[in-house]
Parts: C-alpha cells; sequence; structure tokens
C-alpha cells in the first residue's frame, strides 16, 4: 500500500508541473479510490462512528475537485452555518493540505510556493495549499472567507489565494476582548458576510432555517463535549487521524445533520467501549499523522492512545444567544484559541482532565508561532495542574521538518516516564 | 506590576515596537517613549523562556527585558503577529515588568474597527495615566505629533520587515546612495489634523477645556483622500476626549498599512516611488509576512532588488555584508542607478569633482556591448559611473566600492596582476599578465587564518608564475576572508568576482551556480557579465559543499569518492530532511538498512540539486549554465543537477579559479599604462 501512495504522490507531483489538469483528475481518482476503500472497506478496529468520519472527511475533500464552482475555500475556524445555508461546501487549508501530504505529494507544492518567494518558516499547511494552488492543481472555489483567528498565517494566505484566482473574498476581524461591544462588532460582520454570500449566489438566506441551524450545531457541541467526558473511562482504539478528522469536522461541517449524526453515533457507541486501559494522551494542535515514530507509539496501541485533540473543542459551549449571527460571534470571540496563550491552556487543561488524560503532548507545529511561543509556559502550568506534558517539535504536514529519530526518543521516554 | 517608586515611574522609559503604538497619547501622560530596536549578540535568555523558532524580533524584545536590567521596564506592545502575542505572554508570566500592555489593534480600517480601537485606547490611557500618577495634557498630545516627510532624491529603500539599527548602519555604509528605511514602525505617519477645542476629561474621567490650536498647513495635505473610510474629520468646536480617541484611532490605522492589515494596497506606494533607485527587501527569520509582499514585489518591479534575511541578531551580519556590498556592486553597473551614483558622488565632492572627474580613466577587458567602460555615463562623455575617479584624483574605485582598501596610487610596473578568492575551505589565486593570459593558478587549503592563507598561496603563485611579489601591479582580493588580507589593494565580493571570472571563460553564460565550502550561490549576468540578480543560501548548511562533506565523513567516504558515487543508482532513495542534522541520522539509519553507498548518494545529491534548484528558479535562472567552486568537481551531484534543471551545466577546467580569476581582471582594470 505504502508503494501505491508513494508511485501516487510522485506522479501527482510529476505532472503538477507540466500537466496540472492531468494531476488533478490524477488526485480526484485516486481520493475516489480510496473513499471506496473507506466505505467497503473501512478500518475494523475503529468504532463505526469514526469509520463514518472517515468518509464524511473525504467527501469534504473531493467536493472542491467535483464541484469547484459550488466549493467555498475558508481558514480552519470560519463558522460554516451561512455557507451550508446556501447550498456551498466548505474545505480548508488545513485539511487539504494533510490529504495531500497523505498522498506523498506535498513537497513539490512546498517546492512551488518557496519558489515563489514563501518563506521556509511559513505554516506548511498554508504553504503546500499555496503551493498546489499556484500550480494549478486546484481548481477555482466559488469565493474565499476567513478570519483573523487564530493565526498570522490567515491573514496572508486567503488574500494571495483570492488574487490568484480572482475570486471574491471575505474577512471577518476578530478582537481578543470578550466584551459584548466585541462580540456585537464580530455579529455585524457575520450579518455583512451573509449579504455576500447572498450576492455571490444570488439566494436568499431564510432565517428560520438558519436558527434551527445553529441550534443544530450548539447540540453538536453539547453532545461531543458530552462524549469526551463520558470516554474518561473508557478505551475507544484510535488511529492517529480520527482525532484530527472529528477536529476538522467541528468546525467545516457543524451544523450539518451528518455531523450531529456523527457525534451522537459517537457518544451511543460507548456503551460497547471497553473499561480505560493503557496511558491516555490529550494532544494539543495538529497531530503529524505521518509519522512512523508517533505511529508505534499511538496508532491503535492499547497502552497509550489519544484520547482527545484540542482542535474539536475550541468552542466553548456556554455561550450561546439566540440571534444566529450573534451564536456564531460569541463563538469566535470566546474561541479557546483568540487573545492570550493562557485560555488556550486553561481550556486545555479543563479538557484533559474532564477526559482523565495521564499526559499531554503540546505538539510545536513548525511555522505556528503561537503555539511555540506559549509552549514553555504551557508545559509549567499544565504540569502545576497536575498533567504532565510534552513539548513535541515536528510537523504535521512536511516531512522534511520530521527530524523522526528525535521524536522517537522524546516521545517513547515520555510514555516510559508516564508508566513509572 | 510590582511595588514602583513613583519617582521611577515618572522619570522611566516606555518602549515600544510598532507604529500603531499610540505614542502620542502615551506622551499626553508625561510618557518619554523609544522605540525598541537593538540587536542582541545572542538569544541566551531569551531562548530560556521562548522556544528558538519564532520571530528573532520577538525574541530580541524578550533579550532586552530579561538582559537589560532594569533598562526595558514599561513596554507597550501591539499585537502585531503572533510571536509579538506571545511576547506579551512570556513578558506577563515572567512578572518582571512595570507596566505592560497590548494594544488589540483591529485589521480592518472600516469606522466599526475604529470604534473598537478608540475603545483600546480609552483603556490604555486609563490604565497608564494611573501608572503614571499624570493627567491627560492636551497640549502635549498636540505637541506629540511629529510630521514626517518623504525623501524626494534618487535613494535606496529598505523594505519589510523591521531592520536592527546595527544592520541598517551597516547597510546605510555599504550602499552608494542614501537610503531610507521604511521598515514597520519607521514609516510611521501618524500626522496632527484635528480641529477644536478639547472640552472633555484627563483621560481618566475628570473634565476640563483647554484649547487645541487648529491644524498646521503642512499637515492638511491631502490627509482626508489617504485616510479613506478610517478617519475622522474633526470641524473647528468642542471635542471631548472620547471623541478625540475616535479621531486618534482614525489616524492611527490610516497610516500606511503593514502587512497584518487585512487591505494592505496602500503599501504600493513604498515601491512605487520614481526616485527609489534600489530596494533592499529585509525579512526577519521566522516571521513570515514580509516573504509574501517580497514575492509580489518581485514579479512586479523593474527597480534593483536586493532580499536578505537577519535573525536580529549582530552575528549574521558577515554573510549579509557580502551580499548588500555585492547588491551595491551591481547598481555601480547598472546603467540606469550609476548615473544617480555619479551624480551624487560628484555633489558630495563638488569643490574639487570637476577636475578629479576629468582625469577619470576607465579600463576593464573588452566587454561585448562595451567601449571599454563598464558603464559610460548618460552624457555620452566617457566617464565611468562605476570607475570614475575619486575625488583626490588618484584613480582608485570609489562607485565599486565595497570594502575598499585606502587608495594608493597604483604604480605600474611590469603588467602583472593577482586576484586572491580566500574562501572558507579553500584559498585559491590567479596571475594574469597584461595580456589577460593566466600565468599562475594555486589553490590551497584555506588553514587557520584567512590573511596567512592568502599569503601563502600568493607566495605559490608567485613561485609558479617565476615572479616576486614586486612584479605585482595590483592585487584585488575576495571571498570571505577578503577584508582580512592585507595584500590587496581592495576588495571586492566573489559575486560579481565569479560573474567576471564566469564572462570571462565562457561569454554566453547567463547563469552561475556556486557551490562552495560554506555557502551556495546562484548568479545571473547580464550580456556584458554584469550581475543582474543573485540569491544565496541562508545560514544552513544544507545544499552547500559543508553539507556534503558531512555525509562523505558519515558514510566514511573520501570527498573523491563520495563525487564518484551516485553516478549510477538501484534504488531511487530520497533524502526528507532539509536540515544537515536531521539529514545525518536519515543517513546513518539508511546505512544500518544496508542500503547501498551509490544509493544513498544518489539521494543526497538529489536533495542538493533540489535545495540548488530551487535557488536557480528564484533568481530566474537561463541558459547557459556555468557551474563554478569546489563542488564542480563532484560528477554525481553535476549530473543530477543537470537532470533536476533539465539541461547542461558548462564546466571549466577552471571552475574552481573562477572567483580568483574575476578578482584578477579587476586587479587588470586597476592598471593605467602610458601608451593605453
Amino acid at each position: 500500500m505504502v508503494q501505491v501512495v508513494e508511485t501516487f504522490g510522485r506522479y501527482v507531483e510529476k505532472w503538477s508541473g507540466t500537466s496540472p489538469a492531468r494531476a488533478r483528475q490524477l488526485l480526484k481518482t485516486g481520493w475516489e479510490a480510496q473513499n471506496l476503500k473507506f466505505r467497503f472497506t473501512p478500518d475494523k478496529r475503529l468504532f463505526p462512528a469514526d469509520q463514518h468520519l472517515a468518509r464524511m472527511m473525504m467527501d469534504t475533500m473531493l467536493k472542491p475537485l467535483k464541484d469547484p464552482e459550488h466549493s467555498v475555500l475558508v481558514s480552519v475556524f470560519t463558522p460554516c452555518e451561512l455557507i451550508q445555508e446556501l447550498g456551498l461546501y466548505p474545505y480548508n487549508v488545513e485539511s487539504f493540505s494533510c490529504y495531500l501530504s497523505a498522498s506523498k505529494a506535498e513537497r513539490a507544492f512546498l517546492q512551488t510556493a518557496e519558489d515563489s518567494g514563501l518563506s521556509e518558516t511559513l505554516c506548511s499547511y498554508h504553504k503546500t495549499f499555496i503551493g498546489a494552488a499556484k500550480s494549478g492543481v486546484l481548481p477555482k472555489p466559488r469565493c474565499i472567507v476567513y478570519t483573523t483567528l487564530a493565526c498570522d498565517a490567515n491573514l496572508l494566505t486567503f488574500k494571495e489565494l483570492a488574487e490568484l484566482y480572482g475570486v471574491p473574498c471575505f474577512a471577518i476581524d476578530i478582537p481578543a476582548g470578550r466584551t459584548a461591544e466585541n462580540v456585537a462588532y464580530v455579529a455585524g460582520q457575520m450579518r455583512d458576510l451573509a449579504v455576500f454570500l447572498e450576492k455571490n449566489t444570488g439566494k436568499k438566506i431564510d432565517e428560520n432555517r438558519l436558527r434551527e441551524r445553529m441550534k443544530r450545531s450548539e447540540r453538536t457541541l453539547a453532545t461531543y463535549d458530552a462524549f469526551q467526558k463520558a470516554r474518561a473511562d473508557k478505551y475507544v482504539p484510535t488511529d492517529l487521524v480520527s482525532p484530527l478528522y472529528s477536529g476538522m469536522t467541528q468546525n467545516i461541517l457543524l451544523g450539518t445533520k451528518e455531523e450531529e449524526a456523527y457525534v451522537k453515533r459517537l457518544l451511543s457507541g460507548l456503551k460497547n467501549a471497553e473499561p480505560s486501559k493503557g496511558k491516555r494522551i490529550y494532544w494539543m494542535h495538529m497531530i503529524p499523522f505521518w509519522s512512523d515514530a508517533v505511529k508505534k507509539e499511538l496508532l491503535f496501541r492499547e497502552s497509550a492512545q489519544i484520547v482527545g485533540c484540542e482542535l474539536s473543542q475550541v468552542a466553548d459551549p456556554t455561550q450561546h444567544s439566540d440571534d444566529p449571527y450573534e451564536d456564531m460571534a460569541l463563538r469566535l470571540v470566546y474561541h479557546s484559541l483568540n487573545g492570550s496563550i493562557t485560555r488556550r491552556i486553561d481550556a486545555g487543561i479543563r479538557h484533559a482532565k474532564e477526559t482523565k488524560a495521564d499526559g499531554v503532548v503540546w505538539f510545536n507545529h513548525w511555522g505556528c508561532k503561537h503555539t511555540l511561543g506559549g509552549s514553555q509556559i504551557a508545559k509549567k502550568r499544565f504540569e502545576a495542574a497536575g498533567l504532565p506534558t510534552l513539548i513535541l517539535d515536528g510537523d504535521g504536514c512536511d516531512r522534511s521538518h520530521g527530524g523522526e529519530g528525535q521524536t522517537a526518543t522524546r516521545l517513547g521516554a515520555f510514555l516510559e516516564m508516564l508508566n513509572e | 506590576m510590582g511595588n514602583v517608586c513613583r519617582e521611577d515611574v515618572t522619570l522611566s522609559k516606555t518602549y515600544y515596537v510598532c507604529k500603531y503604538t499610540p505614542i502620542e497619547l502615551l506622551k499626553a501622560f508625561g510618557g518619554e517613549c523609544e522605540n525598541l530596536n537593538t540587536m542582541p549578540e545572542g538569544f541566551d535568555y531569551a531562548d530560556q523562556i521562548a522556544h528558538p523558532n519564532i520571530c528573532g524580533f520577538g525574541k530580541s524584545v524578550l533579550e532586552a527585558v530579561l538582559a537589560g536590567g532594569d533598562q526595558v521596564k514599561e513596554l507597550v506592545l501591539v499585537n502585531c503577529c503572533d510571536t509579538i502575542r506571545s511576547v506579551y505572554d512570556l513578558l506577563e508570566d515572567s512578572g518582571q515588568m512595570d507596566f505592560l500592555y497590548m494594544v488589540d489593534m483591529l485589521h480592518g480600517g472600516n469606522v466599526c474597527s475604529r470604534e473598537r480601537v478608540a475603545a483600546q485606547l480609552k483603556d490604555l490611557a486609563k490604565k497608564y495615566g494611573e501608572y503614571k500618577g499624570r493627567s491627560f495634557d492636551p497640549a502635549a498630545f498636540q505637541k506629540a505629533f511629529e510630521p514626517q516627510e518623504r525623501i524626494l532624491k534618487p535613494h535606496i529603500a529598505v523594505l519589510g520587515a523591521r531592520m536592527g539599527e546595527e544592520l541598517f548602519e551597516m547597510t546605510k555604509a555599504s550602499m552608494p546612495l542614501p537610503v531610507v528605511n521604511e521598515t514597520c514602525v519607521n514609516n510611521r505617519s501618524v500626522a496632527w489634523t484635528c480641529q477644536g477645542v478639547y472640552s472633555g476629561g484627563d483621560g481618566k474621567g475628570v473634565d476640563r477645556e483647554e484649547e487645541i490650536t487648529s491644524r498646521s498647513e503642512t499637515s492638511v495635505r491631502g490627509e482626508a483622500d489617504i485616510r479613506g473610510e478610517t478617519g475622522t474629520h474633526i470641524e473647528a468646536g468642542a471635542v471631548d476626549f472620547d471623541a478625540l480617541m475616535d479621531w486618534y484611532a482614525g489616524e492611527l490605522l490610516g497610516q500606511i498599512p503593514c502587512m497584518r492589515m487585512l487591505d494592505n494596497t496602500g503599501r504600493r506606494q513604498l515601491y512605487q516611488d520614481p526616485s527609489l533607485k534600489g530596494i533592499i527587501y529585509h525579512t526577519v527569520k521566522f516571521c513570515d509576512f514580509y516573504s509574501f509582499e517580497y514575492s509580489e514585489i518581485k514579479s512586479h518591479t523593474d527597480v534593483p532588488l536586493l532580499k536578505i534575511e537577519s535573525d536580529y541578531t549582530v552575528q549574521s551580519s558577515g554573510q549579509l555584508l557580502t551580499r548588500l556590498e555585492a547588491f551595491a556592486e551591481s547598481l555601480s553597473l547598472n546603467p540606469h542607478v550609476a548615473e544617480e551614483i555619479w551624480k551624487a558622488q560628484r555633489s558630495e565632492n563638488a569643490p574639487s569633482q570637476s577636475s578629479a572627474a576629468d582625469g577619470a580613466a576607465c579600463s576593464g577587458e573588452n566587454r561585448t556591448g562595451q567601449s571599454g567602460a563598464l558603464y559610460a555615463g548618460a552624457d555620452g562623455s566617457g566617464q565611468s559611473a562605476a570607475f570614475h575617479a575619486g575625488a583626490d584624483g588618484s584613480g582608485q574605485f570609489n562607485t565599486l566600492h565595497a570594502g575598499t582598501h585606502s587608495g594608493k596610487g597604483r604604480h605600474m610596473g611590469k603588467g602583472y596582476f593577482a586576484g586572491i578568492d580566500s574562501g572558507s575551505t579553500s584559498t585559491d589565486v590567479v596571475i594574469l599578465n597584461k595580456k589577460k593570459e593566466m600565468v599562475a593558478g594555486i589553490i590551497l587549503p584555506t588553514g587557520a587564518g584567512a590573511a596567512i592563507g592568502a599569503e601563502r598561496a600568493l607566495e605559490q603563485a608567485l613561485n609558479e608564475a617565476k615572479l616576486v611579489r614586486e612584479d605585482i601591479d595590483a592585487v584585488v582580493t575576495t571571498g570571505y576572508g577578503r577584508t582580512a588580507i592585507q595584500a590587496g589593494d581592495r576588495s571586492i565580493t566573489e559575486i560579481t568576482c565569479h560573474a567576471r571570472g564566469a564572462h570571462f571563460l565562457e561569454p554566453r553564460v547567463r547563469t552561475v551556480v556556486d557551490i562552495g565550502g560554506q555557502d551556495s550561490k546562484v548568479i545571473r549576468l547580464d550580456e556584458d557579465g554584469s550581475v543582474k540578480n543573485f540569491v544565496m543560501n541562508d545560514k544552513c548548511a544544507a545544499g552547500t559543499g559543508r553539507f556534503l562533506e558531512m555525509m562523505a565523513r558519515t558514510m566514511e567516504m573520501s570527498l573523491d569518492e563520495i563525487g564518484k558515487a551516485g553516478l549510477s543508482y538501484d534504488e531511487d532513495i530520497t533524502i526528507s530532511s532539509m536540515c544537515t542534522v536531521f539529514a545525518e541520522s536519515e543517513v546513518v539509519s539508511l546505512i544500518a538498512q544496508n542500503k547501498k553507498p551509490d544509493d544513498i548518494v544518489h539521494g543526497l545529491n538529489k536533495a542538493v540539486a533540489a535545495k540548488t534548484a530551487a535557488l536557480v528558479k528564484r533568481v530566474g535562472g537561463e541558459e547557459a549554465y556555468m557551474m563554478t567552486g569546489g563542488v564542480a568537481q563532484n560528477r554525481g551531484l553535476v549530473k543530477t543537477l543537470e537532470e533536476r534543471l533539465g539541461t547542461r551545466l558548462i564546466i571549466s577546467d577552471k571552475a574552481q579559479l573562477c572567483g580568483a580569476l574575476g578578482a584578477a581582471l579587476f586587479a587588470a582594470d586597476m592598471g593605467v599604462y602610458p601608451s593605453e
């Protein structure tokens, strides 16, 4: 299988330089084949909900390749209910780049971006995506919507892509302070976004349906929260991508019926789960799913497994409003990655404790300056809260920033330490 | 905040880092403000509390606070970027600051953004006023606005991410035209445009009334147009503190935007200025904002452009100096710029200029399309802007002036010229006769010191040519050790020398790939052999000769062996790590997997070729390609690089002597004989 993926990736890379349409077709065919595999021979080691999750994510990534006219490129934390309401498909940079990396096609795209003058230290998710766009492999989306939350790369990537594709672009500016005025400021921008999307599609948003969708989002977040608390005493076999998938779907698919169905299935699936076993790791930030060193320690291991990922628990489930625009604004302003690192750490400690984690991995994804900058404070505070913490340097997408030997030693030693 | 003595608070300085900082507001509360912009020697303290891979400027702020004793105790930051947000988090956590505040500056410029920023200003005013124990002084507020005038005469601009003071001084000293710092905080442009009578408050809630004089004529010009929808126009009449802060927020947001702003199209005025003759685009390691603008500028400007990157320490200046000097040299050889340089220098040397300039002499080998001079002035007088005589008429190079030793009058004797290329690995010497024929070419290991190595190599070259030191009329030094060598009459960067040497060896060459021991560079030449553009690798050793040396050591092979291995291979191995250290671990692990040495070496060659090809792409490489430097002898790498570039590389038998040859050709230019 590895050989097939490598050959596939090599051809996507090869053709991206000379025949981008051909590379795109190959990418689509390859991913469709993978989706069929998920459908007919899913990984039985996963719970049924997570088997289904793999298909949901693959479908989401295939949409922009199959139907770019109805696809909207978004930043990872953009509220997508308005986009969904107008029958458009959101997809984000991080997920798409993960899939390119999983297809072993990321290197040429990274190089294309760097050749254009972009910094080697730019987040590799963004750089891979920009490179793929510049290579002509990724089709033009209908429009782009992004937020200033939660990283500098958002401020750069989406403007660049909007110019490259020549498509309309809408930015949501998120202030840090948790005040009523700031919520009102963001709610105003969400209303402007509705107008932008309506103008772009020629369709009208039905406020009642939107309100209903927001209620669904609220229920989905609450159910996921309940699942995380309920899994505290259970063993849920997991790979390295399912926690990432839920981190993505809890953002871009939040508000859809399928995401609600997924989290309900997750929760109900717990009744068949075995009691907790092995060491439980709560993971902060992205997961380097491609790393053999991480796979060795955490892929379907009873001795240690990931029990939660920060990215699927970024919203504050207690903050809601009946006004759908204000509801979305509350999610953004009270987002755990908005503002000082303290908010993010506090949310991490709360979620790790709720799921009875034995330890925390703070993954310093190369290029993510806020994660890197706060890592030492995080270690100090997590440990003060009784959660042993490993600061793990690496890259979630670009293998060349790996350092597998170091990853193996650090993660191995950390797990040994937890077992002592 | 700890217990702070009231007197200390009144006297102490408040530091800032960003142009969006409301400096005038701080001064209205009696604050003395200073831009925190020094480059430290290293990040010993910062690395103790922060991750090494955050922006170097952020670390320099941490270093200034942590290593500076009690110097930096008050700091007003703006949420400029993720690193500065982290700096705030870290300093807050450290508990070492007396006053620390971060302005939550919005990214948009509309009315709503202005209102949110105004709210921030009022919050800062309240907290800073309480800290300083002072009230808002409207007269001091108005007085604090300092109009900024833009330079109109030909100049070079430093654009991009902020540049440390030390590096800016070095840049200024290297350039042949005035240099303006247009980076970050340095293009702050907040003007006083408010009319009206101040009627409200000390910023802490106490009302009082005081007159604010009407705006000056100079500050009125076109501000409304520039500010767009951000600005609030305040007519004469009563102005309370809230209205004043609302106006002020608009002024702050309406400046030439930085890259963090959602709409930064206003930045184009920085690089579309007709008086701009060169751009030095500066980026800071681990700051990503400005690489996007660089990418845009490089595809849309005809202005000569140099990109440099610093890590905000003074340590990296050596490698940057070479780039700056090479850029200055290339400007001197650019007909569009050289005339301006010549005029600027003539204006500087006005009293004795005319006679000196009249006595200017140009030589140099006849290059295609050139009539002896590297550049003939636009007036067709034949005076060379690049090589015109100095004010003292001594004939020294003035404009192509990098690191010039003091200009001694040249006594022309037997007509032999030497070029010394002092590299990190080898020192090369070429001696030419008057006909520019090579009479000696020597390659020796540099050894412990550049000066001793150069003396030794020169001695050997003299022996080879059966000459003595007195037979040499002029010596030009190049390479990393060039300025340390006393034997030279002047020094020129290896960029310019390699270009000159390559053009001499093969005039159709347009791209030179030079992989040396310490760095690799790609140089674009024009049809005259002048440098059109160049790029160098960053400080990392990946992609350099040193990388191959390290890998050869790991594989227990000599450089000769590694050069032959990899020419044929069975398995197409990819070394994915770009970092030299990680790549070495990968090689160790491949050896442990019993992979064939030829296959591993081929993988290494691919890694170096990929790095080099990226440089070629960045510089806009064109046929014909020549490879110079010691690594040109590595046949396996040459083959892989040719495959990667899809072209043949010209490898001269004098490839390793190319820099020294260029230097010797420049030395020969210095020879002016009565018969000529």
